[in-house]
């Protein structure tokens, strides 16, 4: 029940939004921050309240039969994986109402009911149990997502808009005939079903048609394609620059936060548990296809970080650094071990603090100049030390230095990897050299060299602007620190996954 | 003890760093952070010397589980030997000497309080390098170092030479760190831990021995070299040094600490600690990389007149000199040599501080009368010398970005006004030219000297021959340029007379850490190292040589024990020692050790005694002019002054490589895959549109005319549904759903 709670309260704030008069701005914002305080709180409680010995599915809801003519039911239950990404959702809520605290200059009311209906597709996809309500949570998180870039974006937000709908949409076509694939194949009629846990025990069976590993391979495509959108993984990921130039400040930060992880989430919970048959195909490290995912994992990070390099927009340049960093995630989950899927699933999480903070910090200084033009600024550090700190500790951590938490993800994923791909690890350590370039070139360019005259008064970041930076930084020094924290949460469905895929390989073999 | 005294000593400076920045967080400065930080660092230093009586040789590491994932473990803790004890001790005390120096240096700087957070953060970062007991630790403080090194050498980020510097320094040493990562991935890949000692279960030594018990060297020296990678970045060996010299854009106690004494020696005390993994490749790699890096560095030394690079380029060298001595398997030799370089290093770098104190407008309570001083000072200083003048003949092209205050070219006849620095800096050129006996540096020096000569003699190996030419070439040249320092700075008439009479001694709390560290380069504080019991070379069980020699040279070279033997070995011990261990063929190496080191005491004390000749013709006399000497040898002279072409090729080859490959993909990305996109998306929705028509003409059902609708605004109707009606809003995502429900009954 709780965990419904979480998913639904989002919900309700959205009608009590509704209710609200139009005029009465301030009292919208401060409902939309309750409402998404609450489910943090909850998750909160989840999380520490989890028990992190089992690998099991915890705090149940259901299954409610919900379409029952094809035996679709409201089920959802969390692992530690779950958990922690509902905790980062959760957390990402509040601070994007704040972050919108001020620089959303119209329609406040339709923009914080889409952001509360958004919170609950998110919330809803990381619980789901059932395969097709878990569609259903995907899809709705992408039309609030369509308004709020295509309405409240930049000067080009119906081509960023459109673009992304259209991306999203022509990977859920792929995924949703998987699905229906997947529901023809569970049983005979009047049997089948979508519930997830039954699918993943019918698919490991090896009796069972689900469990045949040609049939496996081609739902894994069509799951993996509607992932890889989202992810995004290249050739798929034109999108996301768009996207994120378009939307406004908090958008992006749900965008790289929340949005990306879902596809991500979505191949390690649909995509590996589900059908490892089909992942081993891509992964058991024979020949080109069987290198095929690595390969997916190096060129996004050493694309995605060449890209980044030559951007001169700072938030296209942070755009394109999530792609090198959701690179790791896919070379970490291919690699199939518990290092690299602890990688791959730290990253995740990390990645979502971390990219956050940077879209907030180049919102700030985008509020604060109207333009992201990095060659526009120079010697911002003596003008705003306080952001420039913080701004400092961001890059930092998104370069992987060691002691923040985005060198304890990448690590693992590149060291996991290594023992499955060791060639392809070496070459993907460029992107390590390339992404530090990157960061510490517009650092340069910003903040070092003599204050840029036109800047001079430049206010410092404020108050509410710090109070939504350093929860998130936390996290990332916490993290860095104690990666352990976060890690039990997760490991025993970390050795649960790898117990499988290593049986596999091991049976190809 | 143990336990809370590490503690201590890492949490003090972290505390005072941390109290800064979360006052910062507060937009709040801490009223005196630099009493905060240096007193963090005197606690650290207390605790440093009680630690130096709890120490035995061989601890069992103090590990806690850090991860667990199934049957992976990592533990994170700290390997407390004799050798970890030293270098705490020379970190903290270094440090704590430069954070009294900085009191007086950075006074007056607009972000003094910063200066001093960063450097507490600093040596946070160093000691837990220091102390960690596993690899994964080991990096961590390294790459934190190497932050602090970013911010402290871009402290006058205002100055684009000091932002452009930081960068270059965090970028290159990032490119070695890479390597010593891939090593890394190797070891774990193999080993299934980070940890390097045997604790709760066996460390990387002990697995690494019985690996190569099997006889199969190749791997691991490939590990060994490319976690060598990570040295010669931080350690400034060619070919990744330049960023070094160019660190010198960080405030000049910056350089003492970081790039001369403790964070660029952490590349030397990292491949020392790898000592019992390097097999006989990656020793010779190691050795080759020092040996080279000694020479090429000493050579540019020669032709600078920037009095910080002079430094700068002699730290690399020595530096190199180090690494040289470990792959030569000279242990002892190594880490001696980095704990009396720090010392007199520090103490030549905080004497140029001093110096640049005396001269700078910019610190000094004068600071308006010094304004106008310096341009025009500028001008004049090349009139007036000779030297400059042809310098700037030969070298127009790179005119020199000389920092005036940094130019020995204004210097000369300081002796009498700066007394105190003259005195201190004149005791660490003596140690740091290897003048004998009564000097730390002439031990160490010979040391190491005595190890690479007495591996060759032993082995008979060409190899250990050639480096020995190095590291004796590099000696010679280390003392000339070296008093050609001395002798321009200090020495002759003042070549610029309203600089010099601006010049002053510095006030006392700038005097006083010379004063210490002038007495740390005499031998007699340095003597631990001739204690065999205290410091005990760990083995090298798979070192494959040549001649398959099972003796290491630090047990027959190390015992010239001070104050009991100058010329040779201390026979008793050293025959004990071998004659126990070895029988006849350790005999014989022990005689072999004992000439070799005989014959590198005679061949040290030469070079350095004809280099300080020469520099005293050159320089101070002026028998033979060192322009004439430029002319006639012009292209190696070139070659010096543009330092090998290093940065030119790096700037115009690796960097433009790079930047012009991002363009490509970036434009790649912008015209190809988005431009595929564009067009799919574009015929999509002609497409679209022709089936959405049809079937808005023939299902009049309201329903579907409005999922069309949608789907219509997809099409860039956006700004129909903008008005802001949230029905709309709301009927889209219920519409949306009903779609698919729709598909499904279809099905």
């Amino acid at each position: 029940m709780l965990l419904s709670l979480m998913i639904f309260v989002p919900l309700i704030g959205m009608i009590v939004v509704l209710l609200l008069p139009r005029e009465s701005e301030e009292m919208i914002k401060r409902v939309a921050l309750v409402f998404t305080l609450v489910p943090l709180i909850i998750a909160v409680y989840l999380f520490i309240d989890y028990d992190r010995t089992i690998a099991g599915k915890q705090f149940r809801h259901g299954p409610v039969p919900w379409i029952e003519a094809f035996n679709i039911q409201y089920f959802v239950g969390i692992d530690g994986l779950s958990v922690t990404l509902m905790l980062l959702t959760a957390l990402l809520g509040p601070i994007c109402v704040l972050a919108s605290w001020r620089n959303i200059d119209k329609g406040i009311k339709a923009y914080m009911a889409l952001f509360l209906l958004l919170e609950t597709g998110m919330l809803g996809f990381f619980a789901a149990l059932d395969l097709f309500l878990f569609f259903v949570f995907f899809e709705l998180t992408l039309l609030p997502m369509y308004f709020l870039i295509g309405v409240w974006g930049g000067p080009r937000r119906e081509y960023a808009a459109i673009k992304f709908f259209l991306y999203t949409l022509f990977g859920s076509v792929l995924m949703l005939v998987a699905l229906i694939a997947v529901y023809l194949k569970s049983g005979d009629p009047g049997a089948r079903t979508f519930e997830i846990p039954e699918l993943i025990r019918l698919a490991s069976d090896p009796g069972h048609a689900l469990a045949d590993s040609t049939f496996q391979m081609w739902v894994f495509i069509g799951f993996f394609i509607g992932f890889a959108v989202k992810v995004p993984i290249f050739p798929f990921h034109t999108w996301l620059p768009d996207a994120h130039v378009e939307a406004p400040t908090a958008i992006s930060v749900i965008l790289a936060g929340v949005l990306l992880k879902m596809g991500t989430y979505g191949l390690v919970r649909i995509n590996m548990d589900m059908f490892p048959e089909g992942m081993a195909v891509f992964a058991n490290g024979d020949g080109i296809v069987g290198n095929s995912l690595a390969i997916l994992g190096f060129v996004n990070i050493v694309y995605g970080s060449f890209c980044a390099l030559a951007q001169t927009d700072f938030k296209k340049l942070v755009a394109y650094s999530s792609i090198g960093h959701m690179g790791f995630v896919i070379l970490g989950l291919a690699a199939g071990n518990e290092l690299g899927i602890t990688g791959a699933i730290l990253q995740m999480f990390n990645h979502g603090v971390i990219s956050a903070m940077l879209f907030l910090l180049v919102g700030v200084l985008y509020d604060r100049a109207h333009h992201r033009e990095i060659n526009g600024f120079g010697g911002l550090g003596s003008r705003m030390p306080v952001y420039t700190g913080i701004t400092t500790l961001a890059f930092m951590a998104s370069l992987g230095l060691p002691g923040l938490s985005g060198f304890i993800g990448e690590a693992f994923s590149l060291i996991g990897a290594f023992e499955s791909f060791p060639m392809l690890t070496i070459l993907s350590t460029i992107g390590i050299v390339v992404g530090a370039a990157y960061f510490l070139w517009t650092l340069q360019r910003v903040f070092l060299g003599t204050l840029n005259p036109k800047y001079e008064e430049l206010p410092e970041i404020n108050g509410r602007e710090i109070l939504t930076l350093v929860p998130l930084g936390i996290l990332v020094i916490v993290l860095g620190i104690w990666p352990h924290f976060a890690i039990e949460m997760f490991s025993e469905s970390v050795v649960n996954l790898t117990t499988k895929m290593s049986g596999i390989l091991q049976a190809g073999l | 003890m143990v336990v809370p005294l590490i503690s201590i000593i890492l949490l003090a400076p972290l505390v005072a760093f941390a109290i800064f920045a979360l006052s910062g967080i507060a937009k709040r400065t801490f009223p005196r952070q630099d009493l905060l930080s240096t007193a963090a660092m005197l606690i650290a230093l207390i605790c440093s010397f009680i630690l130096l009586r709890d120490v035995v040789p061989e601890p069992e590491p103090l590990a806690v589980d850090w991860i667990s994932i199934g049957e992976i473990t990592i533990s994170m803790g700290f390997y407390l030997d004799s050798v970890t004890v030293i270098m705490l001790i020379v970190v903290t005390l270094v440090s704590s000497l430069v954070h009294i120096f900085s009191i007086g240096y950075m006074h007056g700087d607009p972000r003094y309080p910063r200066f001093f957070a960063y450097l507490s953060l600093f040596s946070f970062s160093m000691l837990f390098l220091v102390v960690s007991d596993n690899l994964l630790g080991i990096y961590i403080g390294w790459e934190l170092v190497g932050l602090c090194s970013y911010l402290l050498i871009g402290f006058w980020f205002e100055k684009n030479s000091a932002a452009n510097a930081c960068k270059k320094a965090f970028l290159t040493t990032r490119v070695g760190d890479i390597g010593m990562f891939i090593g890394m991935m190797m070891l774990f890949t193999k080993f299934k831990t980070f940890s390097l000692f045997d604790g709760a279960q066996d460390g990387i030594f002990t697995r690494a021995a019985a690996e190569l018990a099997t006889g199969d060297i190749v791997w691991l020296s490939i590990a060994g070299i490319l976690i060598f990678c990570g040295a010669i970045g931080k350690s400034a060996q060619v070919p990744l040094h330049t960023w070094l010299p160019d660190a010198m854009e960080g405030p000049t106690p910056v350089s003492a600490l970081i790039h001369a004494a403790t964070m660029v020696a952490a590349g030397v005390y990292l491949t020392a600690r790898m000592f019992p993994i390097l097999t006989f490749p990656s020793s010779l790699v190691i050795a080759y990389v020092g040996g080279i890096t000694a020479i090429v560095a000493a050579t540019i030394a020669i032709v600078r007149f920037d009095i910080k690079r002079v430094l700068a380029y002699s730290t690399v060298s020595q530096l190199g000199y180090m690494m040289l001595a470990i792959g030569a398997g000279s242990y002892v030799a190594g880490l001696f040599h980095l704990t009396t370089h720090a010392f007199f290093k520090a103490l030549l770098f905080l004497g140029s501080g001093s110096v640049i104190h005396a001269f700078h407008a910019m610190h000094s309570h004068s600071q308006h009368t010094h304004g106008h001083d310096e341009a025009h000072a500028d001008d004049e200083a090349h009139e007036h010398d000779d030297l400059s003048l042809v310098h700037e003949n030969l070298v127009h092209e790179h005119g020199s970005e000389i920092p005036p205050d940094q130019d020995m070219r204004n210097m000369g006849g300081l002796r009498q006004k700066m007394p105190i620095t003259f005195i201190t800096m004149l005791i660490a050129t003596l140690s740091i030219s290897g003048v004998p006996f009564i000097f730390s540096g002439f031990w160490s020096k010979d040391k190491i000297l005595a190890g690479v000569l007495g591996r060759a003699m032993e082995w008979n190996s060409i190899h250990h021959y050639i480096l020995f030419g190095l590291a004796l070439c590099a000696a010679f040249i280390t003392a000339f340029y070296m008093f050609r320092l001395i002798f321009m700075t200090f020495f002759g008439e003042p070549r610029n007379k309203e600089m010099h009479n601006m010049a002053h001694e510095s006030p006392w709390v700038m005097a006083a850490p010379l004063i210490i560290l002038a007495v740390l380069s005499f031998p007699v504080v340095n003597t631990i190292w001739f204690n065999k019991d205290y410091v005990i070379p760990p083995k090298q069980p798979h070192l494959h040589a040549p001649q398959h020699a099972s003796v290491s040279p630090d047990t027959k070279t190390g015992d010239a024990k001070f104050g009991f033997s100058f010329f040779g070995v201390s026979e008793a011990q050293a025959a004990d020692e071998v004659g126990g261990k070895n029988g006849e063929k350790a005999d014989a190496a022990y005689y072999i050790y004992k000439r070799a080191h005989n014959i590198a005491m005679a061949l040290s004390i030469f070079v350095a005694g004809l280099g300080i000749l020469l520099s005293w013709l050159f320089y101070h006399r002026r028998r033979f002019s060192a322009e004439s000497v430029a002319t006639t040898f012009r292209p190696v002279y070139n070659l010096f002054w543009h330092k090998y072409y290093f940065d030119e090729f790096y700037d115009g080859v690796l960097v433009a490589l790079t930047v012009w490959k991002s363009r490509l993909f970036a434009r790649f990305d912008l015209s190809v895959i988005d431009g595929i996109v564009n067009g799919v998306g574009f015929a999509t929705r002609r497409v679209f549109a022709a089936i959405i028509g049809y079937f808005d003409r023939r299902v009049v059902d309201g329903i579907v005319n409005r999922v069309a609708e949608v789907t219509w605004a997809a099409g860039g109707r956006i700004r129909r549904i903008q008005t802001g009606a949230i029905q709309t809003y709301l009927f889209v995502v219920i519409g949306g759903i009903v779609l698919i429900i729709l598909i499904f009954r279809a099905l």
